[in-house]
């Protein structure tokens, strides 16, 4: 019993929301509008400038490939529960689907810094449309069908598979003509093909979105387009949940901002020195945003050397999480499959 | 249903291992020991039979798309056709899984109930080696020190680990914990850990958490790989046993692995059921 508490308060603080770290405090945001004097939230934000020259791969790419692991932001709310001496094993057990894998330690040195925003007053230029929508999933979080999608094990869409979370750690894989990316939440992965080759077509979707990128200097720019929209559940930017009565264009939280057909994302990966990548994700879609906005943060660091990524199977256990926390019942649920 | 999550593993538990080598880093740092030096040494003796293209360290490169033609996914063993199942030859050495007494009769009751009792029809991760051979493609990323294995059905992977690190000691992993290593030119993947809940196929063929799999991947030329995988899993077998089957690379232009959000599927069918909202 003890035990499935547990997995509920870690399921509670398991994703951070983006801007609660990189709020800096309390402080309400001053908005788009307000008061002049009123101090921005954010720094300005500009794209960061390396002059590290990472070493090249057989096939001539800056060399990013490596296991890293996600670099908390600050201010975050994800610090563990539970210190990792105190968890029971978790061989064998049913309970919870989260594996609860303490968050590596970071290698000495590692870059912990503010993240940016554009625009800089943490406001999400959301269209009012938009804005009833996110105000009524905050409204109605508890309600399964508007549920985070995390909670269901849904993939989370990018950028949020790259918001630090407890259990984050990434593989980089470079071959030629590729970068795969493969990440330890929930066993997502990403092929990025550097060939210049056309978009899918619009009728394809995917939950991870279609990647397509290119070099530019020592920086990887990935087009992220295709992205699923079927379920309202899959915000590819989220966070569990959020503070009930936060204004519903407020980026303190990532929970239930919505996204159409048209999302889209321009990724940069930016080595800084060997062990570091920053991450900067420029996010577009003109049903739901009145602008592209941008969040951005010191996103990568290289993993210790002991670090061993292991499998982290979200929806195979979360039956019973479902039913603990929203009295749903999928376990009589069975699919087609081929 | 109860007793299937209550039991063992639906979850997969993990615990940093402390104290591993720091292979992973010697790898992960410039792979010193095929190093940045273009010199290349000679294939292997045992390429003869392997004519197709290598990576720079001179191993078969298996970087691509791949998948299996084959029925071994509704059923390992011969079979007739039935609905939605086409038929097929067996893909076993020797035609019959060798089960235990006990185990063929747990096998033929999951046969019975194998519409709902596959785990795959729950959108669980497929395990090993059903991953291999299900309907859909898979991608694999080949470095010297970690292979990577990504599979189209829900979005399963596997990081075979080259680099000497040694198994993860007391967790269960869906899709098991995998250490390999080349044989002259063929890929050989050691597989531990795979709990006991996957299944073989859809016909319920099924094992233990004793089980262990090791996969040969031996490349015949560029588009074809012989794939065989032995199961040795003593709770439920009367000895190893092996299927074999080919794997094809898919040849089409600009060929990517898609989604099957197997997930996103049962909570569209929770929706329509609860009135349907949203």
């Amino acid at each position: 019993m003890m035990f499935r508490f547990f997995g509920l308060l870690s399921l509670a603080l398991l994703v951070p929301a983006v801007a609660a770290a990189q709020q800096g405090g309390a402080a309400p945001p001053a908005g788009r509008g307000a008061a002049p004097a009123a101090p921005a939230n954010y720094p300005p934000y500009t794209t960061p400038v390396s002059s590290y020259v990472p070493p090249r791969t057989p096939d001539g790419q800056p060399d990013i490939s490596g296991l890293y692991v996600a670099i908390p932001l600050p201010r975050s709310v994800e610090t563990p529960v539970a210190p990792m001496a105190n968890r029971p094993a978790n061989r064998a057990n049913g309970e919870f689907s989260y594996s609860l894998n303490e968050r590596p330690k970071l290698p000495e040195g590692a870059i912990v810094r503010p993240a940016g925003v554009d625009p800089p007053d943490g406001k999400i230029p959301l269209k009012p449309e938009a804005l009833a929508k996110r105000k009524e999933i905050i409204a109605n979080q508890e309600k399964v069908e508007h549920l985070d999608g995390r909670v269901l094990c849904l993939s989370p869409g990018v950028p949020r598979s790259t918001i630090p979370a407890p259990v984050v750690g990434y593989q980089i894989f470079q071959k030629p003509g590729y970068v795969v990316i493969f990440y330890e939440q929930s066993h997502l992965y990403r092929t990025i093909p550097l060939d210049g080759r056309p978009a899918l077509d619009p009728a394809i979707r995917k939950a991870m979105g279609v990647s397509r990128g290119h070099w530019e200097g020592n920086s990887l720019v990935v087009e992220v387009t295709n992205f699923t929209n079927n379920l309202e559940n899959n915000w590819v930017i989220g966070a569990v949940s959020a503070t009930p009565g936060i204004p519903a264009e407020s980026l303190t939280t990532g929970h239930g901002i919505p996204h159409s057909d048209q999302y889209r994302v321009t990724e940069r990966y930016t080595p800084i020195d060997a062990n570091t990548i920053h991450y900067e994700a420029k996010i577009t879609d003109e049903k739901v945003f009145t602008q592209p906005w941008t969040v951005a943060w010191y996103a990568f660091a290289k993993a210790p050397k002991d670090y061993v990524p292991v499998e982290y199977a979200c929806f195979e256990g979360n039956e019973k999480n479902l039913f603990l926390m929203t009295n749903t019942d999928i376990s009589g649920i069975r699919v087609n499959v081929p | 249903m109860k007793n299937r999550t209550v039991g063992a593993g639906a979850t997969v538990a993990i615990v940093l291992a402390v104290g591993l080598t720091s292979a992973v880093e010697a790898q992960r740092g410039a792979a010193p020991q095929r190093g940045a030096a273009p010199a290349r040494p000679p294939a292997p003796q045992a390429a003869a039979g392997y004519n197709g293209p290598r990576t720079p360290d001179r191993k078969p490169d298996l970087n691509g798309i791949w998948q299996a033609v084959t029925t071994a996914h509704w059923n390992l063993e011969a079979h007739s056709a039935s609905e939605g199942v086409p038929a097929g030859m067996s893909v076993v050495d020797g035609g019959a899984i060798p089960y235990q007494p006990a185990a063929l009769a747990q096998r033929n009751e999951n046969f019975k109930n194998r519409m709902t009792a596959d785990p795959l029809r729950k959108c669980y991760l497929p395990g090993v080696p059903r991953a291999t051979y299900l309907p859909f493609p898979f991608e694999i990323t080949q470095t010297p020190g970690h292979i990577g294995i990504a599979y189209e059905f829900a979005h399963g992977f596997r990081t075979i680990f080259m680099d000497a690190t040694p198994h993860l000691e007391d967790l269960d992993f869906w899709m098991g914990d995998a250490r390999g290593r080349w044989e002259g030119d063929t890929l050989v993947i050691d597989t531990v850990s795979l709990g006991d809940k996957t299944w073989f196929d859809q016909a319920g063929n099924f094992h233990s958490d004793a089980l262990k799999v090791v996969e040969r991947f031996t490349p015949t030329d560029a588009t074809h790989i012989n794939y065989e995988a032995t199961m040795d899993d003593a709770k439920v077998f009367t000895r190893p046993w092996k299927i074999n089957l080919i794997l094809y690379r898919r040849m089409e232009k600009n060929l990517e692995l898609l989604d099957y959000e197997c997930a996103e599927h049962v909570y569209e069918k929770l929706f329509k059921q609860s009135a349907g909202k949203p």
